[in-house]
């Protein structure tokens, strides 16, 4: 149910197939959120330089501009507006070009409105939760790292990098579970809302990543260490 | 890529040896000649030369077939793989969007009009299934030539304006939206069913590739040889490398100007196809892009004395009609 007292969270979506899109306008109005409509990539660049959106759903097969194009337009000014994507495409290559390209989340045509209106409030509330949790205190340091959780700029004292939202997610929940084991399979429940198309790879590869960058050594981790059997763990003072 | 460099080794390698072997052989002779004068040259030497020769000419031009082969074989399945993303988004999108209007409709409180409107979308994307999976099997039926030959003789000028009529209307194009012209007192031998197919695929493109409003000219004349009918339209028109390729199966043009234009790279394959049926030909013609483009198709004009291929297609409808009548 449409909750009055919020206010309304606004969606744009980009999906050049009509008929789809009134109906999803329709479901996404329905379910109390403001809905823009981009019937192609052009229009959908021009919305999101105009306006600010709290998530996107992108189809990928688009006129002028694709999808993925899209996504890393949109991550290049703003790093953590949350990007669903929606296609016909299934590959096992679209899927991760989707992700690598800046789409937190992915879903197939046909899909389950349920589903979709589930993954849509799951990836809000995430986005909520990230800005509560980092609101405080943006800028994190440990060892020689330094990360602002808000603009996702890192530096690891050899060089800057930005972070993608779901890497800055990961390693924020990491952080606040400090000293603590974290299973991969609570990280997959936590930061990507139980996706059935996450796999605990997925989670493993994220951590090389993560190692990658901050690490002052990544095969012989000492900051992000893998505790056998069980998952992984931050602790900020390696001994 | 690979297969180049490997030719072209191979090749290098074939003509060092040749060199070698040419070499050694006027060294052999000369250091013969002054050794031993007396002994002379067998002349049986030369032939395992010359068959080693042919054999190796023979391997390398095997080789180049292959390769060839190899490579047009690559094409195809870059096109085919096209082919199959094509198609999987245009069963998909139409499927998902009747599940989703499907699903809202039961998990919702829909006001009337908007159930109207919805069952509308759903009504048009199941037509469009329809379309999709009717011009795939039709084409296999008329690739596997497995079809139901209904071919007859009749008018070429009523028929046809007949059918481009239905056609057109089928499309909701104005009489000022198409032209037609008829100038023709021939008779063809044609199967009307297929040939609808025919001009429902050209005046679906002209609409699809037309960035202004359409504009459709359609002229049929005749001889005592052939029908012809030239379908001229004021759309996108064809680059000059494209005007052959246009026919071929999986064949598909990216037009910055139309994004969004949809198709599985069918249609056009399928009309080549039928008006191949038909002992005819088509053919296309574009002053370039944003020139519109001409289509021409020639049929044979029937006069029974004289025409075998209509006599046999008249010949196997009859016999199927008979087969069908009866079986029931």
């Amino acid at each position: 149910m449409p909750d009055v007292h919020q206010i309304k969270k606004k969606i744009l979506l980009v999906e050049d197939e009509e008929s789809l899109a009134i109906g999803l306008e329709y479901n996404l109005t329905e379910e109390g959120y403001k809905t823009d409509w981009a019937k192609d990539g052009r229009e959908a660049l021009k919305l999101i330089g105009d306006n600010r959106y709290d998530l996107i759903i992108l189809d990928i097969m688009l006129p002028y501009v694709n999808g993925f194009e899209i996504a890393a337009k949109v991550r290049e000014t703003d790093p953590q507006i949350p990007v669903l994507m929606l296609t016909a495409r299934t590959s096992a290559g679209d899927r991760v070009k989707g992700l690598e390209s800046g789409a937190d989340d992915y879903i197939t045509k046909p899909f389950h409105l349920r589903e979709l209106m589930l993954r849509i409030k799951g990836m809000l509330k995430r986005k909520e939760w990230y800005k509560d949790v980092t609101s405080v205190s943006p800028v994190y340091t440990f060892g020689k790292n330094e990360i602002n959780f808000e603009n996702l700029k890192c530096k690891n004292g050899k060089e800057e990098f930005t972070l993608t939202p779901h890497e800055a997610m990961v390693l924020k929940y990491l952080i606040d579970s400090k000293d603590r084991i974290v299973s991969r399979k609570e990280l997959i429940e936590k930061v990507w809302d139980m996706n059935p198309e996450v796999e605990t790879r997925t989670v493993d590869n994220f951590i090389v990543r993560l190692r990658k960058y901050f690490e002052p050594d990544p095969s012989n981790p000492v900051f992000i260490k893998s505790i056998r059997g069980a998952g992984y763990m931050f602790s900020e003072n390696p001994d | 890529m690979i297969f180049v460099v490997a030719q072209l080794v191979w090749l290098s390698l074939l003509g060092l040896w040749i060199y070698w072997y040419v070499y050694n052989y006027i060294v052999f002779e000369k250091v013969g000649d002054q050794v031993s004068p007396q002994v002379t040259y067998d002349i049986t030497n030369v032939a395992p030369f010359v068959l080693g020769l042919i054999l190796l000419i023979g391997l390398s031009f095997t080789t180049a077939v292959i390769f060839r082969n190899l490579n047009v074989q690559i094409r195809l399945t870059k096109l085919y793989d096209n082919f199959i993303g094509n198609v999987t988004h245009e069963l998909k999108s139409p499927l998902s969007s009747i599940q989703l209007h499907l699903e809202t409709l039961k998990t919702r409180k829909v006001p009337t009009d908007k159930q109207d409107e919805f069952i509308n979308l759903m009504m048009k994307d199941a037509h469009r299934l329809r379309n999709l999976i009717d011009s795939i099997l039709g084409l296999l039926a008329v690739e596997q030539k497995r079809f139901l030959h209904d071919h007859e003789v009749c008018d070429a000028g009523t028929t046809l304006k007949q059918l481009i009529n239905d056609s057109t209307e089928q499309f909701r194009l104005t009489s000022g939206e198409c032209n037609i012209e008829i100038k023709s007192t021939s008779e063809i031998v044609i199967d009307k069913n297929s040939m609808k197919i025919v001009f429902d695929n050209l005046v679906d493109n002209a609409i699809k590739y037309s960035v202004n409003d359409v504009k459709i000219n359609i002229k049929v004349s005749s001889n005592t040889k052939k029908v012809t009918i030239d379908f001229t339209d004021n759309g996108i028109g064809l680059p000059h490398k494209e005007q052959k390729k246009i026919f071929n199966k999986f064949h598909r043009i990216y037009n910055p100007d139309i994004p969004s234009v949809k198709g599985t790279g069918l249609g056009l394959y399928w009309v080549k196809e039928i008006i191949r049926n038909h002992g005819g030909k088509i053919s296309v013609y574009s002053e370039g892009t944003g020139k519109g483009s001409r289509f021409t198709i020639e049929l044979p004009a029937y006069k029974a004395s004289e025409n075998r291929f209509a006599n046999k297609l008249l010949k196997k409808s009859r016999e199927q009609k008979q087969k069908i009548t009866t079986d029931a």
